[in-house]
């Protein structure tokens, strides 16, 4: 069954094929640099009324933990992400590279971007999760 | 030079650019043009010691000088951002005019932030995190190599944490370039090579990034056929103020291109070597260059058929793969014509620290963009080696 996203069931589901991955269980060895959260920009229209955060504790290879968090809570993070839904849409479709939606302004970064380039096998990895959650986007019947 | 159907680019060239001898001298009234009262002159300390150029720049803003900071330094730090931006605050400036190379504009881009946002630079650390304009800055370069006057990016050094933190936002691009021929005509010989073949490599790399695009190639290509024909007459003759002139221009087209289409591998491992080994940022790139236009040319030879072009290549008739080849020895050439060392050795960077200089290169953000995608340490460390 598709999950709407963003939602808290698309953050669990996000989670399961984050640790089901044999991609990011390699790619994301290195990553021992804390949580990264992601967020999507508020959108009415759309009916995301708040900022819909995602807390993704990140470590070796492994998500540890996850759970949907606000704004707020999420700049708290060592990297948060924030983005506008079609942004995030067209990350999930792998139509934009995240690395370089940060550098065109499209996605915007909080943290170390040299951190991220140095991880960026880990990046792309998640990238390849997110495609693999069935996923029902709003603006879509 | 091809785009396919696939082409997809944002275009970004905010910054109002004034040209001509003696144009720094309407400082006051470009600050004035911004809606702004007093400006806090921001200037490197050799710059304010060794010449009288900051002072000048005082003179004529008159009233609405708000002081000069003149604490920056070669690989500014944080630290000195927050000082300039508390001075700035105490000062009541409203206003940012950079006066120097790219450490100066980068520490004026950073003081910017924090005069409008308040807290620390390191509160800013990130990519298009600012929601507003920075502070209102009016830059005038005193080199013609970092383009930094119409950059989006900072590149400012954190001491305590010994790293190099890069602010990236459309919010601190300078919103006036005063390009003033007159203020360059003091620049000893090596500095104008060095910053002219920094100019350069931002052209080149600008053209085989994987986010070239037309606007920003059509400038790269103009500012490598003007690099090619006046860095070595302002090299010889530094009072010769058409070629001054033509580098500031050179240099300011090759940023603009660059801030858009983004640099690749001549930038991270001069970043890197920077880092590490003090070599200066435009000499690195010079001498490297060659080398990356040689590994790249494995991939994507065709890129170089209008670089060699723009150098002077007769190209009709030639395969891509001998285009870059010249476009890689002309590159050499020119750098040689001026003086420039041509080896990483000669700059005293030991063999033994290659293999580590490569893998801390795969950490600088430029490497995302390299035409050629670089994702292991020993593709790097071949380029190292031949640049040895």
């Amino acid at each position: 069954m598709a999950m709407k996203f963003p939602s808290d069931e698309w953050v669990a589901a996000f989670h399961n094929a984050i640790n089901e991955s044999p991609e990011y269980k390699e790619g994301g060895k290195p990553w021992t640099f804390g949580v990264t959260a992601l967020v999507v920009n508020a959108q009415p229209d759309l009916g995301i009324n708040e900022a819909y955060g995602m807390w993704l504790d990140l470590h070796e290879g492994v998500c540890r933990e996850s759970h949907h968090c606000t704004a707020e809570e999420a700049q708290t993070a060592p990297f948060c992400i924030f983005g506008d839904y079609a942004r995030w849409k067209q990350v999930i479709h792998k139509e934009l590279e995240p690395v370089k939606g940060m550098m065109q302004g499209k996605l915007k970064l909080k943290g170390n971007l040299q951190i991220i380039v140095r991880n960026v096998k880990a990046a792309q990895a998640l990238v390849t999760c997110a495609t693999r959650v069935p996923t029902q986007f709003l603006d879509e019947p | 030079m091809t785009y396919d159907a696939s082409l997809s680019f944002i275009y970004m060239n905010t910054t109002r650019v004034v040209f001509g001898p003696g144009c720094a001298r309407d400082v006051k009234e470009e600050v004035r043009a911004l809606g702004c009262a007093r400006a806090l002159v921001v200037t490197d300390s050799v710059l304010a010691k060794s010449t009288d150029i900051p002072s000048r720049i005082e003179k004529v803003l008159g009233d609405a000088c708000a002081g000069i900071y003149s604490d920056v330094v070669p690989d500014s730090g944080v630290h000195l951002v927050d000082a300039g931006a508390a001075f700035a605050r105490e000062r009541g400036a409203d206003c940012i005019v950079s006066v120097g190379g790219g450490s100066a504009i980068d520490t004026a881009k950073g003081i910017a932030i924090v005069l409008k946002e308040g807290g620390s630079l390191r509160d800013y650390e990130g990519f298009q995190v600012l929601k507003r304009p920075a502070t209102p800055h009016v830059a005038i370069p005193t080199t013609a190599g970092t383009g930094s006057e119409v950059t989006y990016v900072a590149v400012i050094k954190d001491h305590e944490a010994h790293q190099k933190l890069l602010f990236g936002d459309y919010n601190i691009i300078p919103n006036t370039a005063l390009l003033d021929p007159e203020l360059t005509v003091g620049l000893p010989r090596g500095l104008t090579a060095a910053t002219g073949m920094d100019a350069m490599s931002h052209a080149v790399e600008s053209i085989h990034s994987q986010q070239n695009e037309p606007i920003a190639d059509g400038l790269a290509l103009h500012a490598i056929r003007l690099i090619r024909e006046f860095l070595p007459r302002a090299v010889d003759d530094g009072k010769d103020l058409v070629a001054r002139g033509q580098m500031l221009i050179a240099s300011n087209m090759a940023g603009t291109a660059f801030s858009n289409a983004q640099v690749g591998l001549v930038h991270a491992i001069a970043h890197t070597i920077g880092a590490r080994h003090g070599v200066h940022h435009g000499l690195a790139n010079s001498i490297l260059l060659p080398h990356v236009v040689r590994f790249n040319a494995g991939e994507i030879a065709g890129a170089y058929r209008p670089v060699a072009e723009a150098l002077g290549f007769q190209v009709a008739g030639v395969s891509d793969e001998a285009c870059a080849e010249a476009a890689a020895r002309l590159l050499s050439e020119l750098a040689a014509r001026t003086g420039l060392p041509q080896t990483l050795s000669s700059q005293g960077v030991p063999e033994s620290a290659l293999p580590e200089l490569a893998e801390a290169t795969l950490a600088d953000a430029s490497i995302i963009y390299n035409g050629r995608a670089v994702l292991d340490a020993d593709e790097v460390l071949g380029v190292l080696k031949a640049a040895f």
